[in-house]
C-alpha cells in the first residue's frame, strides 16, 4: 500500500477527508482544487495509474484502488452509494437464511403514546409491521399509521445529511458549532414533538440540569391538554382515561373516536367488538350511542347518533350528567328529543358500573370534567374506565411565549425534536422570522421540514426501526423500540445527540438501557416479549362524587369549524406517505387532499357544490380550500383537517391540499364558533375513490335492528333473491367436486357488524403485497391500485329521509375467490384459473391485459396497471425507478409490471408458507395458521379466514352463523368471502 | 337465358349509356392507366389520410412506450375506445362481404359495379380492425399468446373465452376477404397487363395476374374457385358479427349479457358497412366520371339494404328495452334507466336520432335518389353505429352491480389519436386503392355488358 501511495502521491482517505466538511459552491470548487493538485491530475490522466501493481494484486491495494474508485465516483456529484459487486456470504450471519424472514418486537411510537409491533426483516431489510399480539395496545392488531410506518423508512425524500443554511454539513461540524454557543446562552430551548420515550424524558432532565437556561416547549398538535386540564379540574391532577369496553354495555361517545383515532384506538376496536358479536346463542349487545359534529367511523357502529355541534357538547354532557344525577343543573336539553334523552339516561343508570362515558380530545377541560362526575356517579370507575397519571410532564413554556422570547432575544438557541411549528401551529411565518434572530437553531427531524428550512442547521432523525429508544403506551406500558436495520442515512439517535450536547458522547443503546439498569436477561425478554416488565402509569384515585363545572353551550354565529387530525396523514407527519396520502378516508374517500366539508344543508344554503373553493374565515385568518359535502355533519359545523399544505417536508407532501394550523391557535386548536364561510368562484379538483354512495336499493349491505334480527335472522330484504341454489346447474360440477376432494379450501367471512372502515387492512395489504401508489391524477381517472377497498354507503336514518344524518354502512370489498369466478372463462390465455384450493389465481408472467376479466367482474375488484406504477415518489404514471423503494417489497410477492392485471389472492405467500412448515411436519396447515395480512391488521376481528371445508374451523362456524350471506348471491358466482349482516341495537324506547 | 336477366328490378339500366366493351374497359381501366390525370380530390383526400396515419404512427408509438393508461380506460371501464372502434371497423368491413359473397350467391346483377370498391374496403377496415385488439391488451409485445401455437410450456389459448373466438373469426375473416378480392382481380390484373406502358406497371401487373391469359380453361377454374370462395365467405357475414357479439354476450355484464346481440350486431354491422360505402362511393362516382357505372340505382338499392338493416338494428334496441323490463331483473332495468337518464343519455338519445329516426327518410324513393341526402343520411348512420358501441361498451361498464364501483370515463386527446388515426389509414388505403388498382371488376362489368347489350344493341344496330 506504500507503493499505491508514493506512485499517485495522493492519499484518498485524506481527499475524502478534506471533503466532508465542505459545502455547496465550496466543495465543488475545493473539489478541483483537490483535483488540480499535480499528483491528482496524473492519476486522473494516467490510464491504469496502478498498472504496475494490477498483476500482483494484493487484497488491501485492491481495496485501495476501490477507494479511488469511490472518490471518483464523488466527482459526479451524487450521494448514493456506488455500485457494489454483490459477494456471496463466505460465512453467513447467524439467523440470517436467504428467503427465510426474521421477525423482531418493537415498537411505533406516535401520537404521545406508543403501539407494540413485530417487525418482519428479510436478508436484514425490514418489509412489514404488524401488531403484536403480546402487547396490551396492540394484540397484534394495528392501523393504517404502523402499517404505513415502513414506507417512510425507506422514503427517499427523508433527511439524508445534516445541512448547514441548506449546504451539506457534519454532525461534527455541528455539535462543534453547539457546544461553542450552547454553554454561552442566554436562552436555550428545546421543542420536543409528542415523543413517549422515557429515557429522552431522562435525557430531557439532565440536559436541563448541564443547561441550567434551558427549557423544555412541547409541541403537540394533536393534543390532550383538555382531558388532562379535565382531570385537573375533577380530580385535581392531571389524568387520562383508560377505557375498558369489555365490561361495557352501554357507551356513550361524545365526539370521541375511540375506535379509529383517539390513543388506545387498537385495543379498544378489539374490546368493543367483543361486545357486539351476534349469533345465536349470543343475543345481547352492548349500545353504543355517539354524539358528535362530525361522523367519526366510531359513528359508522353507533346505534344512535346525533350529529350536535361541537360547542354544544358541554351542554349536552351537563344534561347527561343532570340525568344521571351527577350534576344539579340542566344542560341544554333542546339538543336532543325527549325519548332520546329519557332512553339514553335509563339506559346508563341500569347499566351503572357498566356504562362507559367517553370524551374526545376536541372537547373542553369542562366536558372532559363532567364524563369524569357522570362515571363517577354511574360507579363506571374502575370497571370501564380508570384514570392513570399523565405520561410526562407539561410544557416549561408555551409555543407562543417562546415566540416572544425569541423575537426579544431571550432565547437565542433553540433546538426542535422532531417537532414542526412553523408548519403545524398558527404561528407560522412569525415563528419562522424569529427563529432566525437565535444564535443557533437547529431542526432534527425525519425530513426537512417547513421548521428545518427556518433554521439554521437541519439534522436527519432516524427512522424508528433504524434507531434504539423506548416508548410508553397509553397507560404507561414500556416497550423497547429495538432497531431492525443500520440507518440508511447519515442520522444521529435524539439519544446520542443529546448526551452529545452535553459533551459526553454516547450510544443509544447505552442510553436506553441506562434508563432501565436491568440486567441482560431481563433486557432480552423485554426484547423478546416487545413489553417491559415495569410498573405502568400511577392510578389516579376517584373519589364517590366528583364536582365539576356546569357545562353549557356556546352560542354558534353563523358556522362553526372543527379542526381534528387527517385520518390518514394525522397532524402532517404522514404527509410525505403516498400510501397514507393515497388512502381513502373515511366516508369522503378522498384521496391526496384534504377539503372543506360541509353538512348537506350548509351546502345547499351555501349553492356550494364539491369542488367549489371556499373561504373559511374565523377570527382574523381565513383558509381557502375545496369544499366538499359530507352528511353527518352537524348542520353548520365546518369540518377541516390537519397534515395538508405542506411548504416542506417532500415531494409527495408538498402541493397536496391547504394549510388549517393558520385558523388554529394553542388556545383554541380544534376550531371555534362564529366562522364565515363563503364562495370564491375557484373550483378544484379532488380525487375521490369513490363516486357514488347510495346502495340503489340493492341487496349490497343486509343490516337491521336486533328486533328486526329476531323476526328474520339472516335478514334477507323481502324483494332480495338471494343466493342462487347450488343445483341451478346443467353442468355437473363432479370434476371440480372431486379436484377438490380432500383439499383444504380456503374461504373468508367479514362481520359487518365489528367494521367500522378504519382501513388498516387497506394499508396492511398494500404492504404486504407489494402494491403501487398511483398519484392524484390516475386515482381521479380510477385506476387506484389497492387490492382491497371500504366501500362506504349512506342510507337514511330510520324515519329521517333528510342527508343531514344518514345511517352510514361500510363494507370491505376484496377479492370474493368465486367458485364460479366470471373472471376465469374469459380469459383468452387462461391467466386468472381456478387453484383445486378453491382461490382464483391470477397468473402475472401470462396475463396479456386484455382487462376483460375486470369487466367481467360484477364485484369490480381487479385491478390493472395502465402504466408502470412501480418504484415512483412524484410522477406515478411515469417511470422514476426509485432504488431505495425497491427495498421495501415483499419478496414472496412479484412485484407487478405495467399492462398487467391483479387482484387480492388470499395472501397466497402466506398459505404457502404455511403449507411448507405444514408439510414439513407431515400435517394439513392448520387452522389459524394462515392469517392473511388485512385480517391479522383487523383491529376489531372482523376479518376471519380459514378452511371452509372443515366443518370445525373457525371461518366455517362463521359462516354458519344465520347472518352470513353472499355478496350479489344471485348471480351464481359462489363467493368464498361472505359477509355477515350488521346488527344494530338501538333502544327501543327512542323514537328514531 | 340472358334475355331474362337483362332488368333486374327497375326500368332503367344498370349501365348507362352508350357504352361498348372498350369503353367500359377505358373507363376504369384508365383510371389506373392515366396516372397524371387524377381529380385534384385525390391529392386532398390522401394528404389528409397520409397526415392522420402520421398521428397514428404516433398514438401507437407512445401507447406502447407508455401503457394502456393513455387512453380514458380504467376501472371500472376496462373497454372503450379501443373495443368500440375495434367492433366499428369490423362492421364496416361487412358490406364488402355481402356484396361480393351473398350478393353473387343470389345472382344480384348490381353489385357488380360496386363489389371490387365493398371489398377493398373490406380489407381496410379489417385492418383497422385488428390493430385494435392487439394493441388494447396490456402487453402487447405478447399478445400472440391469444394464437395457437405449439410451444415449450404446452400453453394453449384458453378455449372458453370469446376473445380467443374472435382471434379466429378476425383473422378468418380476413383471410378469406383477401383471397376472395384477389381472385376478383387477377382477370382485370391481367387486363391491366395487356393495357399499360409503363414498364415496371406491366411487370407489377404481369405478376399479379399469374399468368392469366383468359382462355375457357382459365374463366372455367376462376368461376369455380370465385364460387367456392363465395360459400366460404357467405358464413362468415353472418359468424363474425356473431362472434364479435359473443365477446359482450358471454359475459354477465347487463347491458352485454342479450342473446339479441347476434342477429342485432350483423344487422349493424351490414347498416354501418352500406352507410360507409356509399360515404365513399358517392363522392367517388363523380370524381371518377362513373355515374354510369354506379348509377342512380346502386345508391337506390343501397339505401334500401340501409333501411331494411337500420330497422332490424332499431328493433333490436326495442328488444332490449322490452327484457329489461320483462325480466323484471333490477340490474337489467337499471341498465336501461342509466342509458336513457344516466350521464352519457345523450349519446343514448343522439344513437336513437342516427340509428333509428333519421334513416326513416330513405321510405321516399325521391330522398334516395337524392345524393346530398343519402349522403349525409349515411354519414349520420357511420355516426349512429359508433354510437351504438359507446353505449354498449362504456354506458354499460361505467355502472354494473355495485354502486361503490361505480365510475366514468372520459377519453383521452390519444384516444381520439388513435380512433382518427385509422380513419385516416383507411382513407388514406381507400385512395391508394383506387387509384392503382382497378375500382371496379371491368370483366363483370363487360360480361354484364354482354348480357344486357343484346336488345339496345339490336335497336341500335337496326337504327344504324
Amino acid at each position: 500500500m506504500e507503493e499505491t501511495k508514493t506512485q499517485t502521491g495522493l492519499d484518498i482517505e485524506e481527499i475524502r477527508r478534506r471533503l466532508r466538511g465542505e459545502r455547496g459552491q465550496r466543495y465543488w470548487r475545493s473539489l478541483e482544487e483537490v483535483a488540480e493538485t499535480p499528483e491528482f491530475q496524473q492519476f486522473l490522466e494516467d490510464e491504469f495509474p496502478n498498472r504496475s501493481s494490477l498483476l500482483d494484486l494484493d487484497r488491501r491495494s485492491f481495496l485501495k484502488v476501490m477507494g479511488a474508485s469511490l472518490a471518483l465516483a464523488g466527482l459526479s456529484g451524487c450521494r448514493f452509494l456506488p455500485k457494489e459487486k454483490i459477494v456471496p456470504y463466505v460465512k453467513a450471519p447467524e439467523e440470517v437464511v436467504p428467503g427465510k424472514p426474521t421477525y423482531y418486537a418493537t415498537a411505533m411510537p406516535f401520537a404521545g403514546s406508543s403501539i407494540g409491533l413485530i417487525a418482519k426483516a428479510v436478508m436484514g431489510r425490514p418489509i412489514k409491521l404488524e401488531g403484536n399480539e403480546s402487547h396490551p395496545w396492540s394484540l397484534g392488531a394495528s392501523d393504517v399509521f404502523s402499517q404505513a410506518a415502513i414506507l417512510t423508512l425507506y422514503d427517499p425524500d427523508r433527511g439524508t445529511t445534516v445541512k448547514n443554511r441548506g449546504f451539506v454539513a457534519t454532525w461534527e461540524e455541528f455539535l462543534a458549532e453547539a457546544r461553542k454557543v450552547l454553554p454561552q446562552a442566554k436562552g436555550v430551548r428545546l421543542v420536543v414533538g409528542d415523543a413517549a420515550s422515557p429515557t429522552l424524558e431522562r435525557q430531557l432532565a439532565e440536559f436541563q440540569r448541564v443547561y441550567p437556561s434551558a427549557k423544555i416547549v412541547r409541541h403537540e398538535p394533536v393534543s390532550r391538554a383538555n382531558a388532562l386540564e379535565g382531570a385537573k379540574i375533577a380530580l385535581g391532577r392531571e389524568a387520562l382515561p383508560v377505557h375498558d369496553f369489555s365490561k361495557a354495555r352501554v357507551v356513550l361517545a361524545v365526539d370521541a373516536d375511540f375506535l379509529a383515532s383517539m390513543p388506545g384506538k387498537v385495543r379498544y376496536a378489539r374490546e368493543f367488538a367483543g361486545t357486539r358479536r351476534v349469533d345465536e346463542k349470543n343475543q345481547s349487545l352492548s349500545r353504543l350511542y355517539c354524539v358528535e359534529p362530525a361522523p367519526t367511523p366510531t359513528g359508522i357502529l353507533a346505534d344512535h347518533r346525533l350529529p350536535i355541534a361541537q360547542a354544544d357538547l358541554e351542554g349536552f354532557l351537563q344534561h347527561v350528567a343532570y340525568l344521571v344525577g351527577a350534576a344539579s343543573q340542566p344542560g341544554a336539553a333542546n339538543l336532543a328529543p325527549e325519548s332520546f334523552w329519557n332512553g339514553l339516561a335509563k339506559d346508563l343508570r341500569s347499566a351503572g358500573a357498566q356504562a362507559a362515558v367517553v370524551v374526545g380530545d376536541a372537547c373542553t377541560p369542562a366536558a372532559h370534567a363532567l364524563a369524569i362526575a357522570i362515571q363517577a356517579k354511574l360507579g363506571s370507575v374502575g370497571s370501564t374506565v380508570r384514570y392513570v397519571a399523565a405520561p410526562r410532564p407539561r410544557s416549561d413554556l408555551r409555543l407562543s411565549a417562546l415566540l416572544e422570547e425569541l423575537e426579544s432575544g431571550a432565547a437565542d438557541a433553540v433546538l426542535f425534536l422532531q417537532a414542526n411549528p412553523v408548519y403545524s401551529s398558527g404561528l407560522g411565518e412569525r415563528l419562522a422570522k424569529a427563529i432566525g434572530k437565535a444564535k443557533l437553531s437547529a431542526c432534527f427531524d425525519l425530513y426537512e421540514t417547513e421548521t428545518a428550512a427556518a433554521c439554521m442547521w437541519y439534522l436527519p432523525a432516524p427512522h424508528f426501526l433504524e434507531d434504539w429508544s423506548d416508548a410508553r403506551a397509553l397507560d404507561g406500558t414500556v416497550s423497547i423500540v429495538q432497531p431492525l436495520v443500520e440507518p440508511l442515512h447519515d442520522t444521529l439517535s435524539v439519544h446520542s445527540l443529546l448526551p452529545a450536547l452535553m459533551n459526553r458522547p454516547s450510544e443509544p443503546l447505552a442510553e436506553v438501557r441506562k434508563t432501565w439498569a436491568v440486567d441482560d436477561k431481563t433486557w432480552r425478554t423485554w426484547l423478546n416479549e416487545g413489553v417491559a416488565s415495569v410498573p405502568k402509569a400511577a392510578e389516579v384515585p376517584v373519589p364517590a362524587t366528583v364536582q365539576a363545572p356546569v357545562g353549557r353551550s356556546r352560542r354558534v354565529d353563523g358556522f362553526e369549524v372543527a379542526i381534528r387530525p387527517d385520518p390518514t396523514v394525522w397532524d402532517g407527519t404522514f404527509a410525505n406517505n403516498g400510501w397514507l396520502q393515497e388512502l381513502p378516508k373515511p366516508f369522503t374517500k378522498l384521496t391526496w387532499d384534504n377539503a372543506v366539508h360541509l353538512s348537506f344543508s350548509a351546502a345547499e344554503s351555501l349553492k356550494v357544490s364539491n369542488g367549489d373553493v371556499v373561504r373559511v374565515t374565523l377570527g382574523e385568518r381565513s383558509v381557502e380550500g375545496p369544499a366538499w359535502i359530507l352528511p353527518g355533519l352537524a348542520k353548520n359545523t365546518v369540518l377541516l383537517h390537519l397534515g395538508y399544505g405542506r411548504r416542506a417536508g417532500g415531494r409527495v407532501a408538498e402541493g397536496a391540499g391547504f394549510d388549517v394550523y393558520p385558523l388554529t391557535s394553542e388556545d383554541s386548536p380544534w376550531g371555534g364558533v362564529g366562522a364565515r364561510v363563503e364562495k370564491t368562484g375557484k373550483r378544484a379538483v379532488l380525487a375521490s375513490a369513490q363516486m357514488h354512495f347510495s346502495m340503489e336499493g340493492r341487496d349490497i349491505v343486509r343490516m337491521g335492528t336486533m328486533e328486526e334480527y329476531r323476526r328474520n335472522p339472516s335478514l334477507k330484504p323481502e324483494h332480495a333473491h338471494g343466493e342462487a341454489p347450488r343445483d341451478l346447474t346443467l353442468y355437473s360440477d363432479e370434476e371440480k367436486r372431486r379436484e377438490q376432494e380432500g383439499v383444504q379450501q380456503w374461504g373468508m367471512a367479514i362481520d359487518l357488524n365489528l367494521c367500522m372502515g378504519c382501513n388498516a387492512c387497506v394499508t396492511a395489504c398494500q404492504a404486504e403485497n407489494n402494491i403501487p401508489v398511483v398519484g392524484k391524477d390516475q386515482v381521479q381517472r380510477g385506476r387506484e391500485m389497492h387490492w382491497i377497498r371500504i366501500d362506504h354507503y349512506y342510507g337514511p336514518r330510520a324515519g329521517d329521509g333528510s342527508g343531514d344524518n344518514p345511517t352510514h354502512v361500510v363494507q370491505p370489498i376484496n377479492c370474493m375467490q368465486c367458485e364460479n369466478a366470471p373472471c376465469e372463462p374469459v380469459c383468452p390465455v387462461a391467466a386468472t384459473v381456478h387453484s383445486h384450493e378453491g382461490l382464483n389465481q391470477m397468473v402475472y408472467n401470462r396475463c396479456v391485459g386484455t382487462r376483460y376479466c375486470s369487466n367481467n367482474c360484477p364485484y369490480k375488484v381487479r385491478r390493472f396497471n395502465y402504466l408502470n406504477y412501480q418504484f415512483a415518489q412524484k410522477n406515478f404514471d411515469r417511470k422514476e425507478d426509485i432504488p431505495l423503494l425497491k427495498l421495501l417489497n415483499n419478496p414472496d410477492v412479484t412485484v407487478r409490471g405495467r399492462g398487467v392485471m391483479e387482484k387480492c389472492t388470499y395472501c397466497v405467500q402466506r398459505i404457502n408458507a404455511a403449507r411448507i412448515e405444514a408439510k414439513k411436519k407431515g400435517r394439513d396447515i392448520r387452522d389459524g395458521e394462515v392469517v392473511t395480512a388485512c385480517q391479522q391488521a383487523c383491529p376489531s376481528q372482523a376479518i376471519v379466514f380459514g378452511d371452509v371445508s372443515d366443518p370445525n374451523s373457525r371461518v366455517s362456524q362463521i359462516k354458519r352463523n344465520q347472518r352470513n350471506y353472499a355478496l350479489l348471491g344471485e348471480l351464481n358466482t359462489r363467493p368464498r368471502t361472505t359477509y355477515l349482516a350488521r346488527v344494530t341495537n338501538p333502544n327501543p324506547e327512542i323514537e328514531a | 337465358m340472358a334475355e331474362t336477366l337483362t332488368k333486374p328490378h327497375d326500368e332503367e339500366p344498370l349501365i348507362e349509356g352508350n357504352q361498348t366493351y372498350a369503353s367500359l374497359t377505358e373507363t376504369v381501366a384508365g383510371v389506373v392507366q392515366r396516372q397524371k390525370d387524377h381529380p385534384k380530390a385525390w391529392f386532398v383526400a390522401f394528404v389528409l389520410g397520409f397526415g392522420l396515419v402520421n398521428v397514428l404512427l404516433l398514438s401507437i408509438t407512445y401507447l406502447v412506450y407508455m401503457g394502456i393508461g393513455i387512453w380514458g380506460n380504467n376501472q371500472p371501464v376496462a373497454w372503450s375506445f379501443d373495443i368500440i372502434n375495434f367492433v366499428w371497423w369490423i362492421g364496416i368491413g361487412h358490406a364488402g362481404t355481402l356484396i361480393s359473397a351473398i350478393l353473387l350467391l343470389m345472382r344480384q346483377e348490381w353489385r357488380t359495379s360496386i363489389n371490387r370498391f365493398a371489398e377493398a374496403m373490406t380489407i381496410f377496415a379489417v385492418m383497422c380492425a385488428g390493430m385494435y385488439p392487439l394493441l388494447h391488451t396490456g402487453r402487447p409485445w405478447v399478445a400472440y399468446w391469444l394464437l395457437p401455437y405449439p410451444n415449450i410450456l404446452a400453453m394453449w389459448p384458453q378455449p372458453r373465452s370469446p376473445l380467443v373466438w374472435d382471434v379466429f373469426a378476425v383473422s378468418t375473416y380476413m383471410t378469406v376477404s383477401i383471397l376472395f378480392w384477389y381472385t376478383g382481380l387477377v382477370p382485370d390484373l391481367a387486363t391491366l397487363r395487356d393495357r399499360v406502358k409503363n414498364r415496371f406497371a406491366k411487370v407489377l401487373a404481369g405478376m399479379g395476374s399469374l399468368g392469366w391469359r383468359g382462355s375457357a380453361k382459365h374463366w372455367m377454374r376462376y368461376e369455380q374457385a370465385y364460387i367456392i370462395l363465395a360459400g366460404l365467405s357467405t358464413p362468415l357475414v353472418l359468424s363474425v358479427h356473431t362472434i364479435v357479439s359473443f365477446d359482450f354476450a358471454v359475459s354477465i355484464l347487463p347491458g352485454w349479457q342479450a342473446t339479441i346481440f347476434p342477429p342485432y350486431f350483423v344487422a349493424g354491422a351490414v347498416y354501418a358497412g352500406f352507410a360507409m360505402v356509399l360515404t365513399f362511393m358517392i363522392p367517388m362516382r363523380r370524381w371518377y366520371r362513373i355515374e354510369h357505372l354506379v348509377t342512380m340505382n346502386h345508391i337506390d338499392w343501397m339505401a334500401k339494404i340501409m333501411l331494411t338493416t337500420g330497422l332490424i338494428v332499431f328493433y333490436g334496441y326495442i328488444v332490449e328495452v322490452f327484457y329489461a323490463w320483462y325480466s323484471a331483473n333490477p340490474y337489467e332495468q337499471f341498465m336501461m334507466w342509466n342509458r336513457w337518464h344516466g350521464p352519457y343519455a345523450p349519446a343514448y338519445w343522439l344513437l336513437i336520432l342516427c340509428n333509428g329516426v333519421i334513416p326513416q327518410l330513405l321510405w321516399s324513393k325521391k330522398n334516395r335518389r337524392n345524393l346530398k341526402l343519402v349522403f349525409a343520411v349515411s354519414l349520420v348512420v357511420s355516426l349512429g353505429m359508433w354510437l351504438e358501441r359507446f353505449i354498449i361498451i362504456p354506458v354499460s361498464l361505467h355502472r354494473d352491480f355495485l354502486p361503490s364501483s361505480w365510475g366514468m370515463y372520459y377519453p383521452t386527446i390519444w384516444d381520439f389519436g388513435m380512433f382518427f388515426g385509422t380513419i385516416g389509414f383507411f382513407v388514406m388505403m381507400m385512395f391508394l386503392f383506387v387509384r392503382f388498382i382497378p375500382m371496379i371488376s371491368i370483366f363483370e362489368v363487360r360480361e354484364l355488358w354482354s348480357r344486357i347489350r343484346p336488345q339496345r344493341a339490336e335497336v341500335k344496330e337496326v337504327e344504324a
